[in-house]
Formats: C-alpha cells, sequence, structure tokens
C-alpha cells in the first residue's frame, strides 16, 4: 500500500495541468489529473483524496460547483485550493463561503503553489 | 382576341419569368461573393482576440440569457445546466416557464434548490401575469439562476416577461431547448463593445443542427452528421443561409432577421420598441425589422451584427410532418412581419432597409414560392396544350439545377475554410450526395409547407388563432 | 446513336438563347467537378493537419516542461537545455510548426507567473521566435502586423518600444488595440501615456481589457489621471472614469463634478455614478439644480446613488418624484421614504395617483 498523498487537480489547461503534475510529482504526491469540473467529482469520489485543487472556470461543472459538491453532498473536510483568473473578486469570495480553504489567482507561481500544498497538508 | 394578342402578352410573361430567374441568380452570385469578402474579413479579425479579460472582468456589462420554456419537462434540467456553465461573469439566466402544463417548475425546483422571492417588476412591456411566482436558488453555486412561472402566454410574451424582470444591459433571447457553447456570450457581446462608430442594436447566432451529436449533460461533446436525408438536406440548407445569405447581409447592414434560437439586443431599445409582437408567429423577424425601423425614424446609425461561429446546436426536425409545420409557421410569420411594415418597402426614407433589404425579402423569400407554383401551373397548362418546347425546358432545368448544386457546394466550402465542423472521413460524401439530391428531396417539401403557410394566412384564420391559443412554443425555431 | 459529329450539328443548329444555356451547363458541371476533387482534397488535408498538429502540440509541450525543469535550479543555460533550444530553432523554420510553438508557450505563460514565466519568455528569445515576430511587424497586412505585436506583448519584449510605437496610429483598429495593450501590459500605469494625445476613440471592449491587465499587477501606484479626464476625446474621459473608480481617485472630485454638465450623456452617468461611489454630497446640488432636463439614465442613476448620501433635507426633492411618470425612478423614491420617512410613506399610499403603485408598495411590504 502506497502512503504517498493523492491530490486531485482539476484544470483545463493541459499544459498547465503536466508542469504541475511534475512538479508535485517530485515533491512525493500522486497526482490525479482531470479536465473538468465532472471528471474531477469522479475522482475525488473514487479516490478519497488528501487535497484537492481546482480552477474555478472549467468546462461543464464549475470549480464552485466541485467545493459545494465535496463540502454539501460528499461532507468532506479536505483542504481545497481554487485558483482563479485576476479580478474574479466576486468568484473568489463565493469559493471561500463555499469552504474553499485557500486561493490563487492566475497567473500564479508554481513554486508558490508547492509551498501552499504543503502547508495545508500539515 | 386574336393571336398576336395573346403572342405579346405571353411573351410579357416570358420576359418576366425570365428577368425574375436572371435576378435571382445574379443576386446569389453577388451574396455569395459578398459573404467571401466578410468571412475572410471575420476570421481574420478573430485570428488574435483573447476573450479572457473580457470573461473575468467585473466591469464587463451585464448579460441575461432569457430563455421560455413550455412543457419542456424532459429535458429542462440538463438545458438549464449547459446554461450555468456559460464562461462569462458578468449574466444571468432567466427561465420564463410559460404556463406549462407539467412538472417543469417542480423538478427546477427540485434540482437547484429554488425558493420563491420578493422581486419588483416593472412591467414596461404589458404581459400575462405571474402563476406560482419568482424563484431563486439557495446554493451560491446557482445564484445566477432565476425561474419564472408565469401564465400562458405564448413564446413571444414569455420573453417579453423576461425582458420586464432582467437587470441587465443586454439580453440574449433564446429557445430553452438550444445547447449553447461556453464561449457564446463573449463572442456574441464582443460586436456591441467594440464597434465605436455606430451603435449596434442587436447581435445574431448560427443555429446548428444538433441530430445525431453526442450531448452529455449539457454539452456538445463530438459533431456527427445525421443519417437521415431529411436532416442532411436541413444542414446543407442552414450552412447556405447562415454561411452566405446572412454572412453577406451583414456585411451590408442590411439583415432582417436574426434567429429566434440565439440573438442578443441591447435591452433599452427592445424595450423601447415595445418588445416582442404577441401577434404574429414570426416575432423573432418582427422585432428586428421593427427595431431597425424605429432607428431610422430617430435617424441614429445603427448596426445589427452578426457572428458566423458555430455557438448554438438545437435539434432539426427529422420527419416531413414537423418540417412543414414548422417552414409553414416561419412562412407566415414573414408574411405578417412584412404586411405589418410594408411602410418600409421602397421608401427612400429608410435608406437601405427600405431600398434594398425589404425589397429582396418581398420578392425573393416572400414571393419566391408563390411565383415557383405560378410558373409550375403554367408548365403544366404548356403540357396539356401539347405547347412545350422541350429542347428549352429541358436545357433550362439543366441549368437551373446546375447552378443549385455549385451555390450548395460553395456553402460547404466556406464551412470547410471557416469552422470545419464535419470532421470525419466520409462525411464530405454524405453532404455532396444530399447536395445533389436536395432540389429533389427537400425543396418540394418546403416549397409545399410555404404554400401551405400562404394559404393558411389568407384563408385559415382559425388556424392561427387557434395555434395562439395553444402556444406551442415554436419549438425549434430558427 | 450520338457521336461526337451529331452532337455538334444539333448544337449548331440550336437558337442562340439555348445556345448560350448549353454552354453554361458545361461549364458549371465542369466547375462542379472540379470542386469536388478539390473538396476532397481540401477535406483529407484539414484531417492530416489537425491530426499532425495535435501531435506536434503534445511533443512541444513535453519538450517545454522538460526545458523548464532541467534549468530550475541553475541560471545558466545547460547543455540539455540547449539540445532542446536546438531542436526547436530547426523546426520552427516551417511556418505551420512555429505557430503551433507559440500556441504551446502562450497557453502555459498565460497562466503562470514568476521564474517559470521568465523562463518562457527566454525560450521565445532564444529559439528565434522573436525574430520571426519582428518580422511581421514589416508584413503590409494588418493582421499579420496585429499578430506580430500580440506576441512581443505576451512574452514580454520591452526593448522593441519605438517599433510598436509606429502603429500607435495606424488606420485599422485592431492594430491600435494591440499596440495599446503592449503598451499597457509592459509598462503598466507609465503605458497609458498614449492617453494624452489619443485622437481615436478606445472601443469598450479593448477599455476592459486594458482594466484588466491593469490590476493583475502587484504595483497599484497609478499616475494622475485628471488630464484624462479633461480630454477632448469622450472615450478617454469614460476610461478615466472607469480607472478613477477602481484605484478611488478622491483626488479627482473636481472635475468629476464638472462632468456632471458634460455634453456627453455617458459621461455624465458615469460621473453621477463614481461621485455616488465616492459619497460626496455636493454632487446632489448640481444634479437637482436641472433635474428636470436630464436624461431618464442620468435620473434613475442619481436616485439610486441618493440611496448612499440622501440627508433630510431631500425629503421635499423625493416626494415630489414619488409622482415621476418613471416606474424605477418612482419605486426608487418610495425605497428612500421607506428607509427615512416611513410616517411619509404611509400617507402617501392613501392618497391616490394616475399610477399604480401597488407593485412597489408590495415589494416594499408596506402594510
Amino acid at each position: 500500500m502506497s502512503n504517498l498523498k493523492k491530490i486531485v487537480l482539476a484544470e483545463d489547461n493541459s499544459t498547465l495541468s503536466l508542469l504541475l503534475k511534475f512538479r508535485l510529482e517530485k515533491e512525493g504526491f500522486q497526482l490525479l489529473i482531470a479536465e473538468d469540473g465532472k471528471k474531477a467529482v469522479e475522482l475525488i469520489e473514487a479516490n478519497a483524496p488528501d487535497i484537492i485543487l481546482t480552477d474555478i472556470m472549467m468546462p461543464y461543472i464549475s470549480g464552485l460547483e466541485v467545493i459545494s459538491h465535496v463540502r454539501n453532498k460528499l461532507k468532506l473536510q479536505i483542504p481545497i485550493i481554487v485558483f482563479s483568473a485576476a479580478g474574479q473578486e466576486e468568484m473568489v469570495l463565493k469559493a471561500f463561503n463555499l469552504g474553499a480553504n485557500d486561493f490563487m489567482g492566475k497567473p500564479f507561481s508554481p513554486n508558490e503553489l508547492v509551498i501552499r500544498v504543503k502547508r495545508l497538508l500539515i | 382576341m386574336d393571336s398576336s394578342t395573346v403572342q405579346i402578352i405571353l411573351l410579357i410573361i416570358h420576359t418576366l419569368f425570365f428577368i425574375y430567374a436572371f435576378s435571382v441568380i445574379v443576386s446569389y452570385i453577388i451574396l455569395a461573393i459578398i459573404s467571401g469578402i466578410e468571412s475572410n474579413q471575420y476570421m481574420k479579425k478573430n485570428s488574435f482576440v483573447n476573450y479572457n479579460e473580457i470573461l473575468s472582468s467585473t466591469v464587463s456589462p451585464s448579460i441575461s440569457i432569457i430563455a421560455p420554456a413550455y412543457n419542456e419537462s424532459l429535458n429542462i434540467i440538463e438545458n438549464v445546466r449547459s446554461l450555468l456553465s456559460s464562461h462569462y461573469v458578468n449574466y444571468d439566466v432567466i427561465i420564463v416557464n410559460d404556463g406549462s402544463k407539467d412538472n417543469s417548475l417542480e423538478l427546477l425546483i427540485e434540482a437547484y434548490d429554488l425558493e420563491k422571492v420578493n422581486y419588483l417588476i416593472n412591467e414596461q412591456i404589458p404581459t400575462k401575469p405571474l402563476r406560482a411566482g419568482i424563484f431563486k436558488s439557495t446554493n451560491p453555486a446557482f445564484e445566477k439562476l432565476i425561474v419564472v412561472d408565469k401564465e400562458n402566454g405564448g413564446k413571444a410574451d414569455a420573453l417579453n416577461f423576461g425582458l420586464n424582470i432582467s437587470n441587465s444591459q443586454y439580453c440574449a433571447c433564446i429557445d430553452v431547448d438550444c445547447l449553447l457553447l461556453e464561449d457564446s456570450l463573449q463572442k456574441m457581446i464582443k460586436p456591441f463593445l467594440e464597434v465605436t462608430n455606430v451603435k449596434v442594436i442587436a447581435s445574431g447566432g448560427v443555429i446548428r443542427i444538433a441530430n445525431a451529436c453526442t450531448i452529455k449533460e449539457g454539452k456538445l461533446l463530438d459533431v456527427n452528421l445525421p443519417n437521415k436525408w431529411i436532416e442532411i438536406a436541413q444542414i446543407l440548407e442552414y450552412l447556405r443561409s447562415f454561411l452566405l445569405g446572412r454572412m453577406a447581409w451583414s456585411r451590408l447592414n442590411g439583415l432582417l432577421v436574426i434567429s429566434g434560437a440565439f440573438g442578443m439586443f441591447e435591452k433599452k431599445t427592445a424595450i423601447e420598441v415595445g418588445g416582442y409582437d404577441t401577434n404574429t408567429v414570426g416575432e423573432d423577424m418582427e422585432i428586428i425589422v421593427r427595431m431597425r425601423r424605429y432607428m431610422e425614424e430617430k435617424n441614429v446609425k445603427y448596426k445589427v451584427a452578426y457572428i458566423p461561429d458555430p455557438l448554438c446546436w438545437t435539434e432539426a426536425p427529422d420527419n416531413y410532418k414537423i418540417l412543414i409545420s414548422q417552414r409553414n409557421r416561419w412562412t407566415r410569420g414573414t408574411i405578417e412581419t412584412l404586411r405589418k411594415h410594408r411602410k418600409i418597402g421602397f421608401n427612400p426614407k429608410y435608406n437601405l432597409l427600405g431600398m434594398l433589404s425589404f425589397p429582396y425579402w418581398f420578392f425573393y423569400e416572400r414571393l419566391a414560392p408563390v411565383i415557383e407554383v405560378i410558373g409550375i401551373i403554367y408548365f403544366i397548362i404548356l403540357i396539356a396544350l401539347k405547347n412545350v418546347k422541350w429542347e428549352y425546358a429541358f436545357a433550362f432545368f439543366l441549368l437551373a439545377y446546375l447552378f443549385s448544386v455549385i451555390f450548395t457546394i460553395i456553402a460547404i466550402f466556406s464551412e470547410e475554410l471557416t469552422f470545419h465542423q464535419y470532421k470525419k472521413k466520409g462525411t464530405g460524401f454524405k453532404l455532396i450526395f444530399v447536395t445533389l439530391l436536395e432540389p429533389f428531396i427537400l425543396h418540394p417539401v418546403i416549397l409545399y409547407a410555404a404554400i401551405k403557410g400562404n394559404y393558411d394566412y389568407y384563408f385559415n384564420k382559425k388556424k392561427k388563432w387557434g395555434e395562439m391559443k395553444r402556444k406551442g412554443l415554436s419549438k425549434k425555431i430558427i | 446513336m450520338f457521336n461526337n459529329q451529331n452532337i455538334l450539328e444539333y448544337f449548331n443548329q440550336l437558337p442562340t438563347l439555348l445556345k448560350i444555356v448549353w454552354i453554361g451547363s458545361v461549364v458549371l458541371f465542369i466547375l462542379i467537378l472540379f470542386f469536388l476533387f478539390y473538396l476532397y482534397y481540401l477535406r483529407t488535408y484539414l484531417r492530416s493537419k489537425e491530426l499532425i498538429s495535435k501531435n506536434l502540440f503534445t511533443q512541444y509541450e513535453n519538450d517545454l516542461i522538460t526545458y523548464l525543469y532541467l534549468g530550475e535550479n541553475t541560471s545558466q543555460i545547460n547543455s540539455e537545455q540547449q539540445t532542446i533550444i536546438d531542436k526547436m530553432k530547426v523546426s520552427i523554420q516551417n511556418t505551420f510548426k512555429r505557430t503551433i510553438l507559440i500556441s504551446v508557450l502562450s497557453k502555459l505563460k498565460s497562466d503562470i507567473s514568476g521564474e517559470m514565466a521568465l523562463a518562457i519568455n527566454q525560450l521565445f528569445i532564444k529559439t528565434g521566435l522573436l525574430n520571426y515576430a519582428l518580422k511581421k511587424l514589416e508584413s503590409k497586412k494588418w493582421n499579420q502586423i496585429a499578430l506580430g505585436i500580440k506576441e512581443l506583448t505576451q512574452f514580454e519584449i520591452t526593448n522593441v518600444y519605438n517599433e510598436i510605437s509606429k502603429f500607435q496610429n495606424y488606420p485599422k483598429q485592431e492594430v491600435r488595440n494591440q499596440v495599446q495593450l503592449y503598451y499597457v501590459s509592459l509598462f503598466h500605469f507609465k503605458g497609458l501615456e498614449f492617453l494624452d494625445n489619443l485622437k481615436t476613440p478606445i472601443s469598450e471592449w479593448n477599455q476592459i481589457q486594458l482594466l484588466e491587465i491593469l490590476q493583475k499587477f502587484d504595483d497599484q501606484e497609478i499616475t494622475d489621471i485628471s488630464p484624462w479626464l479633461k480630454s477632448e476625446n469622450d472615450s478617454v474621459v469614460l476610461f478615466a472614469l472607469k480607472l478613477a473608480k477602481i484605484y478611488n481617485q478622491f483626488q479627482v472630485i473636481e472635475i468629476l463634478l464638472q462632468l456632471l454638465n458634460h455634453k456627453n450623456k455617458e459621461i455624465r452617468v458615469s460621473a453621477i455614478e463614481i461621485l455616488g461611489y465616492f459619497q460626496v454630497k455636493e454632487t446632489k446640488e448640481i444634479v437637482k439644480s436641472n433635474f428636470l432636463d436630464r436624461s431618464s439614465e442620468e435620473k434613475i442613476t442619481f436616485f439610486k446613488i441618493l440611496q448612499d448620501i440622501v440627508t433630510a433635507d431631500d425629503e421635499a426633492f423625493i416626494i415630489e418624484n414619488t409622482l415621476n411618470p418613471n416606474f424605477q425612478i418612482r419605486f426608487l423614491a418610495f425605497q428612500l421614504l421607506k428607509k427615512n420617512h416611513i410616517e411619509k410613506l404611509h400617507e402617501l399610499k392613501q392618497n391616490a395617483t394616475e399610477f399604480d403603485n401597488s407593485r412597489i408598495f408590495n415589494f416594499l411590504e408596506v402594510v
């Protein structure tokens, strides 16, 4: 049995996903990648991750709904970090209201993300 | 009458027919050329546009999507979900349940955690009253959703209700069963925001046929070509109309109609002209003509824009019965609109609208089926009198056929060079095959429907009122 | 049986009109055949191109990420990285491949910042993509120029400022837009200097883009916006008004008050709104002084901001407007009364007027 910490990453920019996957795997995490919100919800339900990283703007199910689903329907308290484009203050507030733990405005530095992930997992 | 008078009369008739046919062909060629120029410009212009900033900006203008629904319980949850997934920040979705007799409202309440809210309605356009009231979601993830339950009043009345309660600057009026792609709103709003020298009053979108496409949970996953000839023939027809016809008319700023299934309006102007006309079956065309007329009369420079991207997908009729009733309705809508605004025709006060758009629609859309039928009757009489010069008949028929085929092929080219939606191997052959058949399989049906529409309009008023009363929301309207 | 001879003879004896029709048909027929072959070719070409571009995209994506990780802890380019650069250099001699590489770089660039973002900019220069972008500026086609400027913006090439400034007054709006985006993306607030003597209108679309770009920067020290508020160019004034609101420019309140009587309605409405946002009480006297002559948009906006800056001496003015023919103004007036003079509202409710206010009273829950 592996005791790697599992991360679900929901992000529709495939290049960014790939970059973060490399980066976080190097730090010793196991990465599960979803390209839309729908897939993210499936991965979360199937794998019980330790942390969720999700973009707000995604095809079909938005990041907000992913958070809402995790907190209200699945009743999970695992940490969630949301990504959003700059200027979407309103969206970020909503994300926090729904139970997000942290947020990063795009464009962000991958190194900073790693630090925030580690901090939430301690 | 002596034979020479008969000869002269016949000669006049022949010449008129000839001039008409010739002018149709010439106008098609001109429209095709203009649309080529415009498509090229459009593709260039949009090759480096970045939509991200517009999306996320809270300064972006507000948009309301207004979608009337009548007995749509089968798909309403999915459809609403698709409308809510637009990638634009500053928008809301107003679903107007127009007195449905099914359980649409209950389903919506259940799926989206709705609760009744106190809402102030500014009744700028008179409409039928509320039934159960206005609802909003308690879940912040669905806060963009507003559901209105009102008494039945027809599609135009439902849209007017939406216009009344919208707090946005712009309104996108759509059919609830249409599937919108996620970037629809920012593409449709663009002309309103980028044109600086004239006022943009409306922008129209393209309707694509979703039959046989893979749609999962409100999202278009895969574009397929349907199997039935009747469906493919309609695809060709839509390509011709949207990629050649409307593209060219938008270049000339002469668009008389934008699709009821997906069009965006500046709300203030739409309300100033009194909203949609509830007394016509062609409310989507009528409101544009009225808005244009209003702008002309106010002497304000304006524009009706057009976005050719494939953003809105809907099911087209897959059997002749529904197709005929749809086209019958479109015909009556056109007649009603042109009659109501006949003052515009050949009136130089209305500039291009009066001198070009309106006459073109009158002669080549409104009268075309009538003239065609007169021609057919005349031909039959000639056959009966054994007076047909078969050599001529055959040669002209062949020329007309080849011309219609080549025009469709140009439309296919236009599609391949711009949006290239039917990518799969083998679909090209199918498209060409139906192109060759279409003049025999689809055209006669559409001609029949148009004639029936004319008949119903003049001699069957009961039908009209029956329809208005039943208010079968004009499903699948272009 | 027909043979060529017969067909020719038949054709020759036809009347001219028929001859023309037949020739027309034959020409169309040949055209159709030609189009069909071309269509077949085009579709095959598009299909294969799409497949190739998909594969190339993945390949470049992987190359890029490998490149970025190889350089992670060093500031020098190492030999493995150099290999990737050399490989890219060769392959982008082909325009099609070049477009794809640029799309891969810009896709990642748009979402990340920090050292890796700088490394992508470096890659853009090192692979020679920069030179291709500069070459686009010399093109005669406006869309090429715009595209070139866009690339130079995206990969933050600051030292081509002079070359790009040449296009500041280019006749095509799209090119001018890109120039403005370049200024602001790379030089932030200082880049806004172009507004000083801008003659052409900035579209609403571009204004929004510029504002969004400005908000991305950490440095939010804005330059003095007052000259722009006094600009002859209405779109510059409108843009400056948006800046005033977003960056809380209290020091320009005097100018904003002057704008309340600007000749452009949109500017007046916007000025009212911002002054309300700043809660400037002087606004009231100026707007009220010619309230009746103002447009309904101004009136409504004014009543909206009045909710925040209302004082006891506004009562008469509010009561007067409970009889305003505009529904929205009446509603806002009643709402103000409910908040501040509830007894007056009850009194007014009894009076019958020519307007039906029952909806408003219901909404305000006045019993």
